[in-house]
Order: structure tokens, then C-alpha cells, then sequence
């Protein structure tokens, strides 16, 4: 018994099969969490290898190279880049995505163990370093307080981070920006001197004193004591009273030589946010955590958190990445309703009949809940590709259904009972059903193979989920729909007065439209060259817009987030950086009412603060993060609405007014993703002369700044650091008893301090720091006069041994490949597309006059757009090889696919149309459209031709056919082209969070049907026409041949 | 005794069983695909891509008696619904075991 009798004669388990798949689909739902993107393996592997008190061009050469030379072989390998500092290398290699970090990671560290032999003795082991998208924080608190400024840090350390870090998946908590507790031990080095004391010696003294000493336990009678010393100071000012030696026979008191502040440590990061100062609080996830779960878990908490804290301490939220998921996956939830709703509306129109609609709706939720359980099963999110996916897929969902209803109806209507006719017309077309749903499985079955490139992780999912909600859909319009029309259709169901007034005006419009186009198609058909040549002349007309045509990589998302890097001169003090900070701030905050919140950073960094290591951080630099209100709420709490680009373009020409920066980035989304942010163009210059490399780099710059195209450039490499350096003389050093280590030494303990011990306190600890006072270390003369005691206790000044001199260090030396590399990256500016600005880097450097040695290539969103562009491009030509073999295999013709295939290029017209009408540069989203239109237009071919071949063996003329098949399916065509193309519209024109990555899409696929639609109604016929005529003649040739043949034979 | 060969489009297999049972016919033997097309106007039923429908065939004997009440009920039938396509015949049977 075939599948759709047995479904139409048990209805009770088909239907329960069904509700046990939605219910498995619901099921899923519930558990799945909500992500941005699919999840992406991390693809860069760090390795880091210090070497103690070596240039950067001695690490360039004895540890950069022989790493990279080594690590070069590891397979999979993309790009291996390296960047070499004073003491240190840092190389990164980037893999191909896709490949097992794992399995990278033993190779990598196989590479090393053999190559550590050959590095110089004094380098460190190589480390291994994995930095993946879990790195990234996912919420940042503010804190603003005014008279706990000083005791922040362990407000929050103890109030605020440790609850945090207990919440289930938070990774990391760093707090930045509060001043850590330390007490200062501020020496006079005259008093010092005069006493006999040295900073060293007073450390000493300051360990042994603070101790606690366990002296073992000692019988007394009958019972057992433990005999311990507590020598740890209690209070801070035990310190003063310290017994730091005697001179001429009287003791000398810590106090006469110093002074003890309990303080804050004297450089410190200072933020701000919206102009108060305060803290933050930078959030990661474990590896693997759901962002949207834990920032949830984090705002349950904040209350309870913000209730224990003092009054003044206030707590907000700077950046919240789960914010935007959630906006993002609201919209798209949006979209998938309007489309359902859409979708039904012309099933309605088209076949006014209550009942016929629900069956045919009733297809999509069951297939697209179904594809829930893919997602869980195979570990997936629901995100911004599995969601869109869902709302592409539901308007081709519903032809499957349409195509059996139909047929059902028209048996009814003959007269048949619901259940034969349920049976026998699903047997009918069963097998046109199946066909037709393979060729859509053709063109979404491959993108699953995709595995090179972001492309593979953005649709590998989109493949198989538009695989599987059209899979399900299938088996469903085979069982249930049969199963449901058998149940629910009637003979001439009664028509009620609401129906007549909205449908009669339909009915009488579409009758007209039959009419009509089928007088069109007899005309046509029978003036075959002159639609021809006119369908070359619209396809010719549609290649002269391709040169208006631009093209991107992923449009920029307005995610509302902006990150801004500025740099002021190297050493600017921390006074005036702070005061140019706050004045940006006031600035932006009054000229920008978009902005929610603005907080800034400026200052040196701690080293424990594991997040601000990641970037740069010193005195002369300022770091913006700023959050805008998010798109859908801009308009109403602001008042203006100006999209995140444009704001980034005002920013970047105010912060070009102030001279004192010399250098500045502003990054829309943020920075830190891969994709959305705004696309780039990278001038990447290889050579190995320092001034060369920057001449050219500088040149390029320069003349990149000056097209209108071109919002904002930066240079990769930094500009020469000035700084004192101490050049002691090893002869004098020798006389004098002393060495460079132990010179060194006192050097470093009287400036930077010595930390003696630490100060115990309520169960936490502050360092106790010795130095000079500030007031003796502000000139190069209190350095010179640094004392150098000798074993022997013989001072000698700094000045006597060495001298103090200005040098200029050179800045990080980056290699890319083996080869010494400077980056010149410009971003493009706002309404111009990455092609204008690859253009006028490629004319800039054609016209530059550049040294031999040097060599230049494009790379950043450039290069990955030319990738994924080639391997999409391949993808599109298997994907029509496929569609052609299975229209071949349907028809068994080899003639018959290819008229088919004749839509194909009018879709390219549409395409191109829509692109330079919208002025939306061709992207990789909108070349997915294309190839998904491959398979949407040909099944509307294979529709018209399977009917005129039906004709045909029925027994009509070859023209005749093409108008009744024309007539007949004008309706199905119209009805699955139009449920597809208006489905498109929600994405093509929505204005949601994260919408602008599927405008390109929808606007693809709507334009391109439309158009390829309406031609295919009138060339397919055509088209056939011709090669059916050709297909009668020749047979006739053959014919009259054989004839002849046999008429000679039997002469 | 006489025998009626009834051959008929598919979606009419439950109905003429129906008809049948009502008089109580109870005998018959039952073809589930046939092919064939009418002589004036009936479409071809071949179950092909281009005629995708298909006959089925049931042959009864009855009681001479009812033949004409019967052949009255399928003629009913076939007018209800003429595109489906419904023809009996009948001739005599002169012995059977």
C-alpha cells in the first residue's frame, strides 16, 4: 500500500504522528538557548615566547624567525603573523576555519618541542595561547561612587565580583578603573643617606618584622600548647615605629627617614562613565556559556548586589552583548510571523476557500517546528541564521501542499468522494511533488558542504535547516494533507455573502488575468523571434548596469556599539590625557543625544587585570566605549535618528579637530567581531627596510585620506617610542664592585619601589611598597644621584658609573608570513561600498612610485570577500550542474531542463535590476539569494513544461498545448511565486536589530523572482516552441530517411 | 443468472460496494488496475503522466431479477458524475459450479 493511502486510511495515526513531531519540535524549542551566531570554532592559536632584555630586532631574529619557520608546516595553516617586541614574541596563527583547533594545537606543540632546542638560551619556553569568540566580554557594569572612590576596589571586589563570578558560566570577572589599596613607604634619600640606610635594607627589615612564626608546641603538665610569634603588623602605623639599624649608637626609626601613606597605587586606570568617575566591571563567559542565560542570571542578582553595596556606589550597564541577541532574535521572530501571515493571506486570496487555506497553512508551522529538533540534536542555537533560514523557508513550504490540494479539489469536483479523490490525486502527482522538492534540495543540499571560510559557518545551517523544513513539508503535503482534505474538503461548500464580497472581485481579476495572458502567450508563440530577440535585448540591457554595480563583504551592522582608540603623544602625563578625555566626552554626549552611555578609560593598566591586558593601555592612551540606544527605541528616547556609521563618521571628523591626538580610530559595532563591523581594506606592505616600509605606508595613507570614499586610515605599525635609558660603564661598574644586575636593581627599587612584604588586612592583602618619595623622583638629576652601595658598602652615585640618555626605541616589528609587514587599512566611508575603496587603493598604488624590494598586496574584508566570493561562485555552478540532473532525470529529456533553464538568467536580471534600483552593493548575502533563486525559478519552468508535455501526449498541437498549459498553471505559478517573493519582503525591508544583514537577501530573491517570474511565464513557452518544432522536423527527416532507406532496399 | 462486467474509475471502487451491499449482492471478483478509455467521449484512464487515472473492473453475477434495479442504481451513479467515467454490461450465463 503506498505512503498516502495508508495515511488517508488511518487518519488517527497520521494525525498523533504529526502532534508527536510538533510536540518533539516544541519539546526542543524549550531547551534551546539563544545565541547571535552559529557557534564558531576559534581558528587562531597564540604562541608566545618571552626573552628577557632583547630588542625587538633581536627577538625578530633569534626567536620570531626560527618559530615561524618551524610552525609554517603545521597543516590547515591560513596566515601566521608575528609580532616582535622588547622581550618579547608574539606569534599568531590563523587557521583555515573549519579545521580542528585541537588537532592544530598538538601539531603546533609538536613544531615547538622540536624547535626549542635551537632557540637562545636565555628565551623562555614557548607558550601556546588560544583566543576564541568566548574571550570576548559580554557585559560590562559601571560603577559610579563618590565618597568610596578610594576604597572601591574592594567593595567591589568583595560585594560585586566574587557573587558574580558564582553565577553558573560566568568565566572571568576583572574590575578596572578602581584604585587598588597599597600602602606607600616614602623615603628621603638625603636622610637615607645621612642614616646609612638604603631602600633595600629597610625592605628587609620591613619582611622579617611582618611575620607570624609557628614555634612548635611544647608540653606544660598535663596538656599540650602551640607556641607561636605574631609579628604581623596590625595597624598601618606600627610601620613608622620600625627599628630600621642604629647610627653613632642611638636607633634609627623608620620615621626619621620616611613617611608611610596608606593609599592607592599611584598609577592607576582611571574610567568614567557618562563624566562620573568610577569602575567597571568586564564579565566573560566560560567557554561554551550561553550569554543570554548568564546576563539574565546577572540582572536577577544586580538588586540583591546593589542592596549590600554603600549608598554612593551605584551600579549600571555599560555594553550588555545579550541585549542585542535578544533584539535581534525578537525582530527575526517578527519576521517569521509576518511572513506566516503573509504567506496565508494570498493562499487565501488564490484559493478562497476557508478549509483549502488551513490545510495548507497548517504545513508550515509542523515544518518549521520540526526543524527545532534538528537544531537540538545537533547541538545548535537559535540564532540569526536558523532563525532567517525559518522565514526563507516558509513560503516555499507551502507549494508542495498547493500542488496536491489542487489536484484533490479538481477529483472532487469531477466528482469523486474526499477520500478517493485524496488518494488517487496525491498518487497522481506525487512524483511531480517529489521532483520538484529535489531540485530545492539540489541548490540547499550543497550549501551543507560548504566547510571553507565564515561562508561554511553562516550556511552550513542555513542549508540544513532549509533541507529539513522542506523534507518535512514534503512528507507532509504526501500524508497529511491527503489525510486532511479527505476529512475536511466537500463538494460545493456553501458560499456565504461575507465570501462573495471579497472574493467575487479576486475571482473576476484573475479570470481576466487567465484570459489575457493566455491571448499574450498565443501571440508570443506564434511571433517566436520577436520575443526572442526582445528577451536578449532586456538581458543585454540588464549587463550594461553591472558596471554601476558594487560590491561589499557583510553590510555593517548597527548593533548600537562604538569603540574609539585614541593616542596622544607617547608619555603625555596622565593630567592631560584625563583632561582631553572629559572634554571629548562633554562633547560627544551633548552633540550625540543617541548616546546612552559613554565611558571612557585612560591610564595604565594593572597587570592582574586579565581584560585590560588584552589591549593597550598607558597614560597617553584613551579608550571610548559607547553604547547608543538600540535602533528599534532610538527615535523615542533621544529624539534624533542617525544610524551607527553616520554617528561614526561625525566622531571621527571631530575627534580630527583636536591636535593633540595624533592617532584615532572609532570602530562601529565595537570591535571584536568578525563580521558586521565596518568594512575594511587593507594595503598590506611587505618589506624589510624600516624607513622604506614607512615611507611607503605614510605615502599610501596620505593619499587614501584624501578620497571622499575613504572615512578613516590607520597605519599598523607605531611610531618610535622615546624613552631615558641608563647606559652604565662596565669598566667603572667593575672597579667599583658592582655589575649592571645589581645597578639595575637599585635603579628599579628606588623609582618603580621594591615590595617589601605585605600588609594583612580583614583576610585580604595590600602590598607594602618602598620607593623614594615622589617629590626625589622628578628630574634626571634625582636619578643620577641614585646611590649604588658595593659588598663592601661603598656608595658610588649613578652619575660616576653611567650616564642617563634619551633614545628612541624602535616600535614592534609585525611579519605576516615570513616577511616584515606594515598595514595600511582604510575603512570605507559612509553610502560607499568596499569596491570603491578597492579601487582607489589599486589606482593609488598602480600610480606610486614604490621601491622593488618592496611588495604590496589588498587583504582585510577585501581578501575574505574575494574567497568567499570564488568559493560561492563554484558552489553556484554545482548547484546548476545538480538542479540540471534532476530536471533530467524528471523529464528524462535532455531538451526539456535546459528550455527549463532558460529562467535562470532573467532571474540575473532582476537581480542586477533591483541591486543598482536600491543602490545595494552585491554582498555575500545577496550572492546567496542569487543561488538560492536558482532553485526557486526553475520550479516554476518545471510546473509550465510538465504541463505541456502532458498536453502534448494528450494529443494537442505544440502551440495549442503551450497556451492551455499556460492557462492552466498561470494560477499555481502566480500563487508559489507570489507566497515566496512577498514571504521575502519582512526581510528585504525590515528595520530591526541585525536586519541589515538580510536586506541584500530578501531584496535578491524578491526582485529577481518577480522579474524572472514574469519572463519565465512568456520565454519558457517560447523556448519550447522552438525545440519542439526542431524535435517534430527532425523526426520527420529521419522518418522520410528510413523510408528512403527501405524503398532502396526493397528495389 | 445473469453476469455484469462493471468497469469504472477508481474513486468509484467504495461507492459501487456500497450499492451492492444494499442489495445484497454479495459475490463478485475485483480487478484493482485496468486500463481503458471510452468509445465516444470518455478520457483514456492509463495512469501515464498525460491520462493519470485508472479503472478498475468488478465483475458480479446475480439473480436475473435484480439486474435491472441494480444497472438503474450505477446508471444513477454515472450520471451524478459523468467525467469520472462508469460502464456494466451484462450477458447471460448458461452454467456455473
Amino acid at each position: 500500500m503506498s505512503l498516502y493511502s495508508t495515511a488517508v486510511k488511518k487518519p488517527v495515526t497520521t494525525a498523533l504522528i504529526f502532534v508527536a513531531v510538533v510536540i518533539i519540535g516544541l519539546f526542543a524549542l524549550s531547551r534551546l538557548s539563544i545565541d547571535l551566531l552559529p557557534k564558531i570554532d576559534m581558528n587562531m592559536i597564540m604562541v608566545m615566547t618571552s626573552y628577557p632584555g632583547t630588542s625587538a630586532a633581536d627577538i625578530e631574529m633569534n626567536v620570531s624567525k626560527p618559530l615561524e619557520n618551524t610552525l609554517n608546516s603545521v597543516a590547515n595553516l591560513k596566515n601566521i603573523t608575528s609580532q616582535s617586541r622588547e622581550n618579547i614574541s608574539v606569534i599568531t596563527l590563523e587557521f583555515e576555519y573549519g579545521s580542528d583547533t585541537d588537532v592544530a594545537t598538538n601539531d603546533v606543540r609538536d613544531k615547538l618541542e622540536m624547535v626549542k632546542a635551537y632557540l637562545p638560551d636565555g628565551a623562555e619556553s614557548p607558550v601556546i595561547f588560544k583566543f576564541g569568540t568566548d574571550d570576548i566580554p559580554i557585559l560590562m557594569l559601571s560603577v559610579t561612587a563618590e565618597e568610596s572612590t578610594n576604597a572601591l576596589y574592594k567593595i567591589l571586589d568583595d560585594k560585586v565580583a566574587n557573587p558574580l563570578a558564582r553565577i553558573n558560566g560566568v568565566g572571568a570577572v576583572s574590575i578596572s578603573g578602581t584604585p587598588t589599596r597599597e600602602l606607600q613607604v616614602y623615603c628621603d634619600p638625603y636622610k637615607l643617606e645621612a642614616y646609612g640606610q638604603t631602600i633595600e635594607s629597610i625592605s628587609a627589615v620591613i619582611a622579617q618584622e611582618n611575620r607570624n612564626t609557628p614555634g612548635g608546641v611544647i608540653d606544660i603538665g598535663s596538656n599540650t600548647y602551640s607556641l607561636r610569634v605574631q609579628g604581623e603588623f596590625t595597624q598601618v602605623n606600627q610601620l613608622l615605629e620600625l627599628v630600621i639599624g642604629s647610627r653613632e649608637g642611638k636607633t634609627v626609626y623608620l620615621r626619621d627617614v620616611a613617611y608611610v601613606q596608606d593609599h592607592v597605587e599611584e598609577r592607576t586606570q582611571e574610567t568614567y562613565n557618562n563624566g562620573v568617575r568610577g569602575g567597571m566591571i568586564i564579565i566573560q563567559k566560560q567557554s561554551g556559556a550561553n550569554s543570554v542565560e548568564i546576563a539574565e542570571k546577572v540582572y536577577e542578582k544586580l538588586p540583591e548586589i546593589q542592596a549590600s553595596l554603600p549608598s554612593d556606589v551605584e551600579l549600571g550597564i555599560i555594553m550588555d552583548s545579550s541585549e542585542n541577541i535578544v533584539h535581534t532574535i525578537d525582530t527575526l521572530v517578527e519576521t517569521v510571523l509576518v511572513t506566516f501571515l503573509i504567506v496565508m493571506l494570498v493562499v487565501l486570496a488564490f484559493l478562497r476557500r476557508w478549509r483549502a487555506t488551513f490545510i495548507i497553512v497548517l504545513t508550515i508551522p509542523i515544518s518549521l517546528i520540526a526543524s527545532f529538533a534538528y537544531l537540538m540534536g545537533s547541538g545548535n542555537t537559535l540564532n540569526i541564521v536558523s532563525m532567517s533560514s525559518l522565514s526563507i523557508a516558509i513560503g516555499m513550504v507551502v507549494d508542495d501542499a498547493i500542488v496536491v490540494l489542487e489536484n484533490i479539489t479538481k477529483h472532487i469536483e469531477r466528482g469523486s468522494t474526499p477520500r478517493q479523490a485524496a488518494i488517487h490525486a496525491t498518487n497522481e502527482v506525487g512524483l511531480a511533488v517529489m521532483a520538484s522538492t529535489l531540485t530545492i534540495l539540489a541548490v540547499f543540499l550543497p550549501f551543507t558542504v560548504i566547510t571553507s571560510g565564515i561562508a561554511g559557518i553562516m550556511f552550513r545551517q542555513l542549508g540544513w535547516i532549509v533541507t529539513i523544513v522542506i523534507s518535512v513539508s514534503l512528507i507532509s503535503a504526501l500524508t497529511l494533507t491527503p489525510m486532511m482534505c479527505s476529512q475536511m474538503l466537500r463538494l460545493n461548500p456553501k458560499k456565504g455573502r461575507l465570501y462573495a464580497f471579497f472574493f467575487t472581485p479576486v475571482e473576476k481579476a484573475l479570470n481576466r488575468l487567465d484570459t489575457a495572458y493566455s491571448q499574450f502567450v498565443d501571440w508570443a508563440v506564434r511571433h517566436r523571434k520577436t520575443v526572442i530577440t526582445g528577451a536578449l535585448v532586456v538581458f543585454a540591457a540588464s549587463l550594461l548596469l553591472l558596471p554601476s554595480i558594487k560590491t561589499e563583504f557583510f553590510p555593517t551592522q548597527d548593533n548600537a556599539r562604538i569603540g574609539i582608540n585614541i593616542e596622544l603623544p607617547v608619555g603625555t602625563r596622565q593630567d592631560i590625557t584625563r583632561d582631553l578625555a572629559s572634554r571629548i566626552d562633554e562633547a560627544f554626549r551633548r552633540k550625540y543625544p543617541e548616546i546612552e552611555i559613554s565611558n571612557y578609560t585612560e591610564g595604565q593598566a594593572n597587570t592582574d587585570n586579565t581584560f585590560a591586558q588584552l589591549s593597550n593601555s598607558g597614560t597617553h592612551i584613551i579608550e571610548f566605549n559607547i553604547s547608543l540606544y538600540s535602533v528599534g527605541e532610538r527615535r523615542e528616547k533621544s529624539g534624533a535618528e542617525r544610524k551607527l556609521t553616520e554617528i561614526c563618521e561625525f566622531m571621527r571628523q571631530d575627534l580630527e579637530a583636536y591636535p593633540e591626538i595624533i592617532r584615532f580610530e572609532v570602530l562601529a559595532g565595537g570591535g571584536g567581531g568578525m563580521m558586521g563591523g565596518e568594512a575594511s581594506v587593507d594595503v598590506e606592505i611587505y618589506g624589510f627596510d624600516f624607513s622604506q616600509t614607512d615611507f611607503v605606508a605614510n605615502e599610501v595613507a596620505q593619499r587614501l585620506r584624501e578620497h571622499p570614499s575613504v572615512s578613516q586610515v590607520t597605519i599598523s605599525r607605531e611610531d618610535y617610542i622615546p624613552e631615558y635609558q641608563v647606559d652604565f660603564d662596565r669598566e667603572k661598574l667593575a672597579v667599583n664592585g658592582l655589575n649592571i644586575t645589581t645597578a639595575s636593581t637599585y635603579m628599579r627599587n628606588r623609582i618603580n619601589g621594591a615590595v617589601a612584604s605585605l600588609y594583612r588586612e580583614d583576610g585580604d592583602e595590600y602590598n607594602i611598597r618602598v620607593r623614594y618619595a615622589p617629590e626625589f623622583r622628578q628630574s634626571l638629576e634625582d636619578i643620577e644621584n641614585i646611590v649604588i652601595y658595593n659588598n663592601a658598602g661603598q656608595g658610588v652615585r649613578v652619575r660616576e658609573v653611567g650616564q642617563v640618555v634619551e633614545r628612541m626605541t624602535p616600535p614592534t616589528i609585525e611579519r605576516k608570513n615570513r616577511e616584515r609587514i606594515i598595514t595600511v587599512s582604510a575603512i570605507a566611508a559612509e553610502g560607499a561600498a568596499l569596491s570603491d575603496v578597492v579601487n582607489v587603493a589599486n589606482a593609488e598604488m598602480k600610480t606610486m612610485d614604490i621601491p622593488p624590494e618592496i611588495g604590496w598586496q589588498l587583504a582585510g574584508s577585501y581578501q575574505d570577500q574575494q574567497e568567499t566570493f570564488t568559493d560561492l561562485t563554484v558552489l553556484m555552478l554545482l548547484i546548476l550542474i545538480l538542479v540540471f540532473i534532476v530536471m533530467a532525470a524528471q523529464f528524462e529529456s535532455l531538451v526539456d531542463p535546459f528550455v527549463i533553464m532558460f529562467s535562470v538568467p532573467f532571474a540575473f536580471v532582476g537581480v542586477l535590476l533591483g541591486l543598482s534600483v536600491t543602490q545595494t552593493p552585491l554582498g555575500v548575502m545577496a550572492l546567496i539569494g542569487l543561488i538560492m533563486l536558482i532553485g526557486i525559478v526553475v520550479k516554476n519552468g518545471i510546473v509550465l513544461i510538465d504541463y505541456i508535455i502532458l498536453c502534448r501526449e494528450r494529443g494537442m498541437s505544440i502551440i495549442t498545448s503551450c497556451v492551455a498549459a499556460g492557462k492552466s498553471r498561470l494560477r499555481p505559478v502566480l500563487m508559489t511565486s507570489l507566497s515566496t517573493v512577498l514571504g521575502m519582503l519582512p526581510l528585504a525591508l525590515g528595520r530591526g536589530e541585525g536586519s541589515e544583514m538580510w536586506h541584500a537577501m530578501g531584496m535578491t530573491v524578491a526582485w529577481g523572482l518577480s522579474i524572472s517570474t514574469l519572463i519565465t511565464l512568456i520565454i519558457v513557452p517560447v523556448i519550447y516552441c522552438v525545440f519542439a518544432a526542431n524535435g517534430v522536423k527532425r523526426r520527420r527527416r529521419k522518418l522520410k530517411k528510413s523510408r528512403l532507406g527501405m524503398n532502396y532496399n526493397a528495389n | 443468472m445473469k453476469a455484469i462486467l462493471i468497469t469504472f474509475n477508481q474513486a468509484y471502487y467504495d461507492a459501487i460496494l456500497s450499492l451492492m451491499d444494499r442489495r445484497a449482492i454479495r459475490g463478485y471478483t475485483y480487478w484493482e488496475d485496468v486500463q481503458g478509455r471510452g468509445s465516444q467521449t470518455g478520457e483514456p484512464h492509463y495512469g501515464t503522466h498525460a491520462w493519470p487515472t485508472k479503472n478498475a473492473a468488478i465483475f458480479v453475477v446475480v439473480e436475473s431479477g435484480k439486474v435491472a434495479d441494480f444497472l438503474d442504481a450505477l446508471h444513477k451513479l454515472d450520471i451524478q458524475t459523468e467525467a469520472q467515467g462508469l460502464r456494466a454490461f451484462v450477458w447471460d450465463v448458461e452454467q456455473f459450479i
